[in-house]
């Protein structure tokens, strides 16, 4: 039973196109990328050459393996036909979208976020280089699978005795959008895998930040994954079985999971964090600030990094019930916003540009100059700017009685020196912090995208 | 072995079929996929077969390419004796493994043949006939492949191994039952003359001899609660009896009465039955590579959690009583596992060597058993580093059932 594809004529480049008519040029062109980076694009038609052809591929496949009859059984691996043939599973609307896994790029960075987020940091166990490789490149191979809506060895093999090759709870559910992205901690680049030569100057364990208030469980890590879909069934099941894959080579260290997009992506709204507050309203849109403050480009000391980038994340718990009896004026003053529109202080319309000299009739600043957006203001850090790419959180009630949720806040930049340089500034004079905490860290080398199957995460390093 | 063998699921008469499977003692109950049928469906050949394989250093090379949903050979055919398969993966992501395979026999096969890395092969001695390469995953995952003439080689004597293997784990179960009724026997004369401190030391002795074999005394579904239920397994108003209810005695109120005399009595009988039914028993491949991988879920259902000795604390030395029953049974199994999946058997072993490592670091001689007491802090700060280690020799393992029963 072949399902249509959506077509998002509106959305995505042409990738094979010689040349565009009508590149947007608007400051939200970084949603229907043009052809400089076609990887960023909603591809879910079949001129996608990789997820087309697999799924056409798996519906032949089903078709002969029905044909051959009652003998062979049905050992189709592809998860969505095989539930979607029987009826199994109701689909989502985006349960036929697919991001590109080859590309530049990683996906699940300027890609639009999608509604759901599971991170995972995994600690490498082994010490053989080889059975990381070999874990690397079994990953990356899982992963266009599973980023192309299909699974890795069936959920019912035909053997009695066979365990499982996929877990089965994702099946029929289609890819849902899903991005997997993967990143290297620092401390993969010591001795232990020959990778010390290839640790970027750049890469180093974040340095402590006043008001940080770290602990151990939600710290550190030798790679992260984040997978990123519009089903959270779906991301989660990508997440499981890569862990399941790596269980002799490398144990599960910290996740979050992530629920409500929490940065603003492109031309559609700008979602809500879980102080009520409108997030990601100034975020990195266009090309130029992607080449600039994104993607590690061609000069830098470690040429395997060149179209990578670097991936901070922060687990920021949120005393959300202190915050909650704050007074509307203080919230305000706080983030230098409105709460509703979201308008600077000195604005009226969300996209106003603040005006941080302004004074009211006091004679103090109309945005107080310890307010979260003044302090992060790339006009008050030299140009500085991260890609906020982060999701809401909930963990269920903490050890002493409070809500526990916040912001998994994730952030892409070039260099990690970028959040270095905001936080240092927001750590120790945010208004901000009387109602958050820094619970959990990570910094990560994001590899480029990789070119074809075949190339793995980490396949340049093991040269 | 059974899926799931909560304690409490023990208890119910629904199980017992299932149990009766890992002791054999329902002869022929255990069909198996491979036996249950007589003709093997294939769905065309996809590789370019003309004539048969070229013959170098004294084998057939047939070249196996894995590419995009496709799984090919470059000859379809080759003379009787050894063949080599040799299989690359140049860019199928889905496909990882290649076996070859006779009706549903599993004669050689690799994994982890990823995309992106090196080639990996491995050689068969055959004879005249058709086999088929099974690519799990392909659009086409059985292909013939024929083999013409008679081998001159003898055949592989994976057959043998297993059984030897099968035998020679009886006689090991065996043994630690003999020592179970030993061990039994001390901690009966403590307990009724009365002496604690010598039952206390007497229990820790004699747990481990049950742990190691746990998975074939499981298997007698009513015995098994007489002797090794937890409180929480005892249905209400039925008697609590066994190992447990003697901890408590000893190990909780300290104090040896009438009724726990009474239950090391009922003990003594119990194991010295468990030793009757166990003797001359037999066993199947499969069974023990199920009861290696059973015994490891023990350990994650009711070690790692320290329910399984909640009075004495001792849940260390069962854990290590399991990961020593466990090791044993895929020692028994391992020349012909070596035969069958070198790279598997050699993650196994690693993967045993890795947490018998760990285990070792809470050798404590001063403590009953001779490991360090399982208390809540220790739970609270070892437990989650105990479990990885445990899911990471699990989950190769699991694999060894399959492996076995299809050689």
């Amino acid at each position: 039973m072949r399902r249509n594809r959506i077509e998002r004529d509106d959305r995505q480049g042409d990738p094979v196109a010689p040349g565009p008519s009508a590149e947007p040029r608007d400051q939200h062109a970084g949603l229907s990328a043009g052809p400089r980076d076609p990887h960023a694009g909603l591809s879910a038609g079949p001129r996608d050459p990789h997820a087309g052809l697999s799924r056409r591929a798996f519906f032949a496949a089903a078709a002969s393996s029905a044909a051959a009859g009652a003998a062979i059984g049905v050992t189709a691996t592809g998860i969505a036909g095989q539930a979607a043939s029987a009826g199994q599973v109701e689909l989502t609307a985006q349960a036929d979208e697919t991001y590109p896994f080859y590309g530049e790029h990683q996906a699940g960075i300027r890609t639009p976020p999608q509604d759901h987020l599971v991170f995972m940091v995994f600690d490498v166990t082994t010490t053989s280089a080889s059975e990381l490789q070999v874990m690397l490149a079994k990953w990356s191979a899982a992963i266009a699978q599973y980023t192309a809506g299909l699974a890795v060895g069936a959920v019912e093999p035909e053997r009695e005795l066979a365990v499982p090759g996929d877990t089965g709870e994702a099946a029929g559910m289609g890819a849902n959008q899903l991005t997997v992205t993967v990143g290297f901690a620092p401390s993969m680049f010591d001795d232990r895998f020959g990778w010390k030569k290839y640790r970027p100057a750049a890469l180093n364990d974040l340095p402590a930040f006043a008001s940080d208030a770290l602990t151990p469980e939600f710290t550190g890590g030798d790679i992260c994954v984040q997978a990123c879909a519009s089903d959270p069934l779906v991301a989660y099941h990508a997440i499981r079985n890569l862990a399941r894959m790596a269980r002799t080579t490398a144990t599960t260290r910290w996740t979050v999971q992530g629920f409500g997009r929490a940065s603003r992506s492109g031309d559609r709204a700008t979602p809500r964090n879980l102080m009520g507050f409108k997030d990601g309203t100034r975020n990195i849109e266009t090309d130029d600030d992607f080449a600039q403050q994104v993607w590690v480009g061609d000069g830098s000391d470690q040429p395997w990094m060149t179209g990578g980038s670097y991936l901070v994340a922060r687990k920021i718990h949120m005393l959300i019930e202190t915050w909650d009896t704050d007074y509307i004026a203080d919230q305000h003053a706080v983030f230098g916003r409105t709460k509703l529109e979201g308008a600077p202080l000195t604005g009226t319309k969300e996209f106003d540009t603040p005006d941080f000299q302004a004074t009211g009739a006091d004679g103090k600043p109309v945005i107080p100059a310890n307010a979260h957006v003044a302090l992060a203001a790339h006009e008050n850090n030299n140009g500085t700017k991260i890609l906020r790419r982060g999701y809401n959180f909930t963990d269920g009630i903490d050890s002493v009685g409070r809500l526990d949720a916040g912001l998994m806040f994730i952030s892409y930049q070039r260099d990690p020196q970028q959040f270095i340089t905001l936080q240092q500034k927001l750590g120790s004079m945010d208004r901000l912090n009387e109602y958050i905490r820094h619970v959990g860290s990570g910094v990560y080398a994001v590899p480029p995208g990789l070119s074809a199957a075949g190339d793995y995460f980490g396949k340049a390093l093991f040269a | 072995m059974t899926p799931s063998r909560t304690r409490s699921a023990r208890k119910r008469p629904a199980t017992r079929a299932t149990y009766a499977l890992l002791a054999g003692l329902a002869a022929g109950s255990l069909l198996l996929a491979g036996c249950s049928s007589s003709t093997t469906a294939t769905a065309g050949s996809t590789a370019s077969a003309d004539g048969a394989a070229p013959v170098t250093n004294g084998a057939a090379q047939v070249k196996v390419t894995l590419s995009g949903n496709d799984c090919a050979m470059d000859y379809a055919s080759a003379p009787a004796g050894p063949v080599t398969f040799e299989i690359t993966n140049t860019d199928a992501a889905g496909l990882s493994e290649v076996e070859l395979m006779s009706d549903k026999r599993i004669l050689g096969e690799r994994e982890n043949i990823v995309a992106g890395l090196k080639s990996a092969s491995f050689s068969v001695t055959l004879t005249g006939g058709t086999y088929q390469l099974n690519c799990p995953g392909a659009t086409t995952e059985n292909t013939d492949f024929t083999v013409t003439g008679e081998a001159t080689a003898e055949a592989s004597d994976v057959q043998g191994q297993l059984t030897e293997g099968t035998s020679g784990y009886g006689t090991y179960v065996e043994g630690q039952a003999a020592n179970l009724v030993e061990a039994v026997g001390v901690l009966d004369a403590a307990v009724q003359s009365g002496d604690v401190a010598a039952a206390q030391t007497a229990y820790a002795t004699a747990r481990p001899f049950y742990e190691r074999i746990e998975p074939v005394a499981e298997s007698f579904a009513d015995l098994d609660p007489e002797i090794d239920a937890r409180v929480a397994d005892v249905e209400p108003g039925a008697e609590w009896t066994g190992f447990h209810p003697i901890e408590k005695d000893l190990f909780e109120t300290g104090a040896i009465t009438d009724a726990t005399k009474a239950l090391s009595t009922k003990l003594v009988a119990d194991i010295a039955q468990l030793q009757t039914l166990t003797t001359g028993l037999t066993y199947k491949p499969e069974e023990l590579a199920n009861g290696a991988s059973s015994l490891l879920e023990e350990v994650q259902s009711s070690k790692i959690t320290g329910e399984e000795e909640a009075y004495s604390h001792i849940d260390l030395v069962d854990f290590v009583a399991n990961v020593e029953g466990s090791e044993q049974a895929f020692e028994y199994l391992k020349p012909a596992l070596t035969t069958i999946d070198p790279d598997l058997t050699a993650s196994i072993s690693a993967q045993f060597t890795s947490v018998d490592a760990m285990l070792a670091t809470y050798k404590d001689a001063a403590s009953p058993g001779g490991y360090a007491l399982y208390t809540e802090a220790l739970r609270t700060s070892d437990a989650p580093k105990l479990t990885q280690s445990i899911q990471a020799l699990q989950s190769p393992l699991a694999q060894l059932s399959e492996k076995v029963a299809t050689a």
